[in-house]
């Protein structure tokens, strides 16, 4: 095979080497366009391997502050003039919890009434494994229309225990989703900012410039190189020595890591990644995303830690 | 007949746009790429998106929306972008590679069934968006359903290997792990309900083997979302996975066939983490339907079937069946023309 991987990249400026090793602080400086711009030309630039063209510099752009604070600073742009759903969900956080159940479009459908037989908790690999959860008792929450029990629910620990594996929903005689019901519940949560209140809600922070920081920039919500050895010691060794050298053995399988193509590891071109965006901006994700990050600054602030340090700390924490 | 037994799945018979699956592409590319390679057999006509050399085709925010961050309004626009491109190319049969976008898929279709006045706001925001139309599909179905569809021409006319120990010819013992997000979610839409699922099962039949019962078949592989992709959290990932091979144990299977990605990363690389924690060794080969298809097919093991990527050993079970591997080859990328050699049209 005659492909090389480049291992170490070069930017192609010094001003984009000096963007990728600052930390949150020294990035405020910059011109929000001049950073947008600095970003997408080191993450657009090419190298020609055989047919295929490779982006050597996305492994270095993938989970650094310079990604994050680029994204902090478009999602905010985004958000200036809001449009219909962005509108809806800044209002919705303002109304009680009760009214998001009858109102939100997944939460609205996924409750009819409930039995109290317990055959969700029964069967539930949560509630097996956590002691204190119950599916059953969130259902009866959310159908007790009782805000205080609601808010109780939302700044629990518990709340974020639900694998979402929907293997609650054939069993339950009411045809109650309650995969749906509790997602829901988080997306309130943290709008309302009650996750702060637990370990488990305050993990969101980093899991949104995970997988959200991977949708956003690379139109995919893992990137290969997030499952690294080091961070998944639980996979064993065999699978250290296929990531050690996973751009040959991707390539050699017909996946794309890094370049054009069609399959996994894929850039997709500026035009795709572009439409995603404003698919995602239209829904209204971005009012969360913003409010998670106003959160976690002042959370941040409270602990009298950077914004970088908080993101490293919410994901290890648990 | 309820809804949970129901088997009346249309499957059709070509044409499939292949959103393709992000877990897949990051830790099991080959389970993937064989999809493509087994439609390429059949000579099925199929797209994964692009006219091209490169992608149209994002991920379905299936991880962000079961990981808490996505709005259902934004998944539904990206579903409905990636039906649109798939309209464009002619599509209309869309079949996921992953058992979550299938969940994610069916969830957005059900949903304009259930409010319709849902298709007119959304087909209007697409437009303002990035100005296409909504066009809904006329089928979903998963990649495991197509290959359940053509398990016994696969089996007859393509396959070198049968599912059967080479000495004496005994069907071999394997439990499939359906993907809840295939079954459960919606389970009238999958291949035999989420009780009695055959969407492996009839493959394990057709290629030769045993299908094998165990109490906790039906258990979730734990992979769920958050619990273990933020690293806290997996305990919870690796007792699913014990509590699993545990339950199998006493029906002695000789490999588990999945058909999702996350279960499938799941049941094969968390037996690490039990032997570490419990000091018991379980090894027991775990693949992906497209995988064991690939392998019984004459696939190389290695460079077409990728079985370096799995932390438990696949190659006792090639011992068993009798497919022929070159150890040399484990980590050492061969040269085009070997993989071509193997029968794949690369
Ligand atoms: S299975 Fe359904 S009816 Fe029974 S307790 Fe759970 S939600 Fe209520
Ligand atoms: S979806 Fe959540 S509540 Fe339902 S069975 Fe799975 S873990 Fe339990």
């Amino acid at each position: 095979m005659s492909r090389q991987f480049p291992q170490k990249a070069d930017t192609g400026s010094k001003a984009s080497d000096d963007l990728l090793s600052e930390g949150h602080e020294g990035l405020r400086k910059i011109p929000d366009n001049e950073m947008i711009a600095s970003y997408e030309r080191v993450r657009d630039h090419q190298v020609q391997t055989g047919q295929d063209r490779t982006y050597p510099n996305i492994r270095r752009l993938h989970g650094t502050p310079f990604e994050r604070e680029k994204d902090r600073r478009e999602v905010r742009a985004l958000l200036e003039k809001p449009n219909e759903m962005q509108a809806w969900y800044q209002m919705a956080r303002t109304q009680p919890c009760t009214w998001w159940i009858k109102n939100h479009l997944v939460a609205r459908h996924a409750l009819k009434s409930c039995l109290a037989c317990g055959v969700c908790t029964s069967q539930c690999p949560a509630a097996q494994y956590y002691e204190e959860y119950n599916p059953r008792a969130i259902v009866d929450i959310a159908l007790s229309e009782d805000e205080a029990r609601l808010v109780e629910l939302l700044k629990s620990e518990t709340l974020w225990y639900c694998g979402q594996c929907g293997s609650c929903k054939p069993k339950c005689s009411r045809e109650n989703n309650l995969m749906g019901l509790i997602s829901s519940l988080r997306f309130l949560a943290q709008l309302k900012g009650y996750h702060l209140a637990s370990v488990r809600g305050r993990q969101q922070y980093a899991a949104r410039h995970l997988w959200g920081g991977n949708l956003w920039n690379r139109a995919c919500s893992l990137y290969f190189r997030n499952v690294t050895s080091a961070g998944h010691p639980d996979f064993g060794p065999r699978y250290a020595d296929y990531h050690a050298d996973i751009d040959r053995q991707m390539t050699r399988l017909g996946a794309n890591p890094d370049s054009s193509g069609q399959l996994g590891g894929r850039k997709v071109p500026p035009e795709t990644l572009a439409e995603l965006r404003r698919c995602v901006t239209w829904g209204g994700t971005l009012v969360l995303w913003q409010r998670l990050e106003e959160l976690a600054l002042e959370d941040a602030r409270a602990v009298g830690i950077s914004i970088d340090e908080y993101h490293d700390q919410v994901r290890s924490e648990g | 007949m309820t809804a949970s037994t129901a088997t009346t799945k249309v499957i059709p018979e070509n044409d499939f746009f292949i959103p393709p699956s992000c877990i897949l592409g990051a830790i099991n590319p080959s389970t993937e790429v064989i999809i493509t390679r087994i439609f390429d057999l059949l000579g099925l006509r199929w797209k994964a998106a692009g006219v091209g050399p490169e992608s149209q085709c994002t991920c379905c925010t299936g991880i962000l929306s079961h990981g808490d961050i996505m709005s259902i309004e934004s998944t539904l626009l990206v579903v409905a972008r990636l039906w649109s491109v798939a309209a464009e190319m002619g599509f209309e049969n869309i079949s996921p590679a992953c058992v979550t976008s299938f969940a994610i898929h069916t969830e957005c279709f059900e949903m304009y069934e259930h409010e319709p006045e849902l298709t007119v706001k959304v087909d209007r925001w697409l437009q303002e968006a990035c100005g296409r139309r909504l066009v809904i599909p006329k089928h979903i179905v998963h990649a495991s359903d197509v290959v359940y569809r053509y398990r016994e021409t696969l089996a007859q006319n393509f396959m070198k290997h049968r599912l059967v120990d080479k000495t004496d010819g005994r069907p071999l013992r394997v439990v499939d792990h359906v993907g809840c997000h295939y079954a459960k979610v919606f389970p009238e839409k999958s291949i035999g309900g989420a009780d009695w699922c055959d969407v492996l099962a009839g493959a394990i039949r057709s290629w030769g083997g045993e299908n094998v019962d165990y109490p906790e078949r039906r258990h979730c592989c734990g992979m769920g979302f958050r619990q273990c992709m933020i690293r806290p959290n997996r305990g919870y990932t690796m007792a699913c996975v014990l509590k699993k091979l545990e339950s199998m144990e006493p029906w002695a299977p000789e490999a588990i066939l999945t058909n999702c990605p996350g279960c499938n990363v799941m049941l094969d690389k968390e037996q690490w983490a039990v032997k570490e924690l419990t000091g018991k060794t379980y090894d027991i080969p775990t693949l992906s339907y497209t995988e064991l298809a690939g392998l019984l097919l004459g696939w190389d093991p290695y460079g077409v079937v990728g079985i370096q990527a799995h932390t438990v050993p696949i190659e006792p079970l090639l011992d068993k069946i009798g497919i022929p591997y070159d150890r040399s080859k484990e980590w050492q990328p061969e040269a085009q023309q070997d993989i071509e050699l193997a029968g794949v049209r690369a």
